[in-house]
C-alpha cells in the first residue's frame, strides 16, 4: 500500500508518519511511485500506536524500545538458525552440545 | 470468566486513573511484542486490553456494573503482532540488527561472519541516516533568497544550498543525498540545514509582514511629497500626504516576505518627524511668531496639566 492509504489504516497524519520514518522506526521499501507499505510495516506501526498511546511511552523511549527489539529479532533469528543447525546433527553431537551448554 | 476489574487488578470503585495506570503497568509486561517468544502473553495481553477497553470508557463501564453487557465485547478482527512478521524471513531484515551481538565471536572465530550476518542471509539496503546542521544567515538573504556554497562539518565537497526567497528563522531546508550514505547500494540520507536569521537593524518581521520606522523631514511632514522609502528588495516612491505626523504608518501592499503559499506579505512603515540637524534662526523666528504653536497642548489628557 502507500503512504495515503497505511495512514488512513492507522488513522494517523502524514506528517506522523514522516517522522516515523525519518526516526528510522520505519523503514518501508521506497518505489520510483514512492514509498511501498507492507502487513509487517502495518503490526509495527500498530506497535508504535500502542507503545505512545495506551502504555504511555515517550518518544526517546520509543526509540529505545524498537533498537532494542530489533536487535532482540536479529538475535532470535541467528538463535533459530544456531538451533536448526545443532538440531541437523548427529544425535551425540547434540547430547554432546546440551551437556556443553547445561555446564555453563 | 474472570471480571474486568479483577483482570486488570482493580477494586469496583477505581478511578479512570487508577484503571489507566494498572493497565499501563500490564500492558507493558504483556505486549506481545515486547515478549516475542511468550505465546500466553498475547491471551492474558488481550484480555487486559478487553477489560481496558471496557472499564476506560465510562458508558460501557455503567452498562457492565448493571449487569447489561457482559465482559467480552463485540468480536474484533485478529490482530497480526509485529513479532508475527519480525521472524519471517523476507520483512525481518529490513528491521532486524545484528548490531550489539557481534561480540558473541570475535573477527577471527569462524562463527564471526555468521554473528554479524545481518538478517536471514541477504544483505539488505538500507537509506543512510539523515544529517542535521544548522547555519546562521543574514535577513536580507533569507528574504529574497540567495545561492550559498557551504560546506558540512566532516569533511566533503562544497555543496550548493538555494535559500529561497522567504526563508523563515527555524526553517529547515533539506539537501537530497547529502547524508550518511547509504548501505549496500541504498540512497544516501538527507543533511537537514536548520537556517536560523540574523535579525536587520530596521526591518522587523510580523508574520509575513515586515514592518519599521523612516525619518522625514518637517517640510515632508508639513506638506506632504514623495519620498524614498527602502524596502526589503530595495528603495521604492512613496507618496506621503500633507500633514503626515509622527506614528503615521503607510502600507506598502506586497513589499513583505515571500508566502510559503505564494504572494507576499506587506510593509508597514510608520513616519518619524526628525527637525533639521543644526537649529535654523528663520525657522525659529517663524515658530516664535506661530500664535497657536504656543496654545496647543499634544500632552492634553495625560494628567500633565499644571
Amino acid at each position: 500500500m502507500n503512504d495515503r492509504e497505511f495512514c488512513e489504516h492507522l488513522d494517523i497524519e502524514v506528517k506522523v508518519l514522516r517522522i516515523w520514518i525519518e526516526q528510522r522506526w520505519l523503514m518501508p521499501r521506497e518505489a520510483d511511485s514512492g514509498w511501498l507499505f507492507e502487513d509487517a510495516d502495518l503490526a509495527r506501526a500498530r506497535l508504535i500506536q500502542d507503545l505512545t498511546g495506551p502504555m504511555g511511552v515517550n518518544d526517546d523511549g520509543v526509540d529505545v524500545a524498537m533498537r532494542l527489539l530489533d536487535q532482540i529479532h536479529g538475535l532470535r533469528s541467528r538463535l533459530a538458525v544456531l538451533m536448526n543447525a545443532i538440531r541437523s546433527q548427529e544425535p551425540e553431537v547434540q547430547r554432546l552440545i546440551l551437556s556443553r551448554v547445561e555446564d555453563e | 470468566m474472570t471480571s474486568p476489574y479483577e483482570t486488570l487488578g482493580v477494586s469496583r470503585e477505581a478511578t479512570q486513573k487508577d484503571i489507566q495506570s494498572a493497565y499501563r503497568k500490564l500492558a507493558k509486561k504483556l505486549h506481545p511484542d515486547l515478549n516475542p517468544g511468550d505465546k500466553g502473553a498475547e491471551d492474558r495481553f488481550k484480555a487486559v486490553s478487553a477489560a481496558y477497553a471496557l472499564l476506560s470508557d465510562e458508558e460501557k463501564r455503567g452498562k457492565y456494573d448493571r449487569g447489561e453487557i457482559d465482559e467480552t465485547g463485540a468480536e474484533t478482527a485478529p490482530r497480526h503482532y509485529y513479532r508475527d512478521y519480525a521472524s519471517s524471513g523476507d520483512t525481518a531484515g529490513r528491521y532486524e540488527s545484528a548490531h550489539g551481538f557481534s561480540d558473541f565471536a570475535d573477527a577471527d572465530d569462524i562463527f564471526s561472519s555468521f554473528f554479524s550476518r545481518r538478517s536471514g542471509g541477504q544483505q539488505q539496503r538500507q537509506r543512510g541516516r539523515d544529517q542535521h546542521f544548522s547555519m546562521e544567515i543574514g535577513f536580507l538573504d533569507a528574504a529574497n533568497g540567495t545561492k550559498t556554497e557551504i560546506s558540512l562539518p566532516g569533511g566533503g565537497p562544497a555543496l550548493d544550498l538555494t535559500i529561497p526567497p522567504g526563508t523563515r528563522d527555524g526553517q529547515t531546508l533539506r539537501l537530497r543525498g547529502k547524508g550518511e550514505p547509504g548501505f549496500n547500494g541504498a540512497p544516501a540520507g538527507d543533511a537537514l540545514i536548520d537556517i536560523r536569521v540574523r535579525p536587520h537593524p530596521l526591518f522587523a518581521t510580523d508574520g509575513d509582514d515586515v514592518r519599521y520606522e523612516v525619518p522625514i523631514s518637517l517640510s515632508e511632514a508639513v506638506l506632504g511629497g514623495k519620498i524614498r522609502v527602502p524596502t526589503i528588495d530595495g528603495a521604492v516612491n512613496v507618496t506621503i500626504p500633507p500633514h503626515s505626523n509622527t506614528g503615521k504608518t503607510l502600507r506598502l501592499k506586497g513589499k513583505g516576505l515571500h508566502k510559503s503559499g505564494g504572494g507576499h506579505g506587506d510593509a508597514y512603515v510608520s513616519l518619524k518627524i526628525v527637525l533639521p540637524q543644526t537649529p535654523d534662526p528663520a525657522l525659529s523666528a517663524f515658530v516664535e511668531s506661530w500664535a497657536d504653536g504656543k496654545t496647543e497642548d499634544p500632552r492634553k489628557g495625560m494628567g500633565g496639566q499644571a
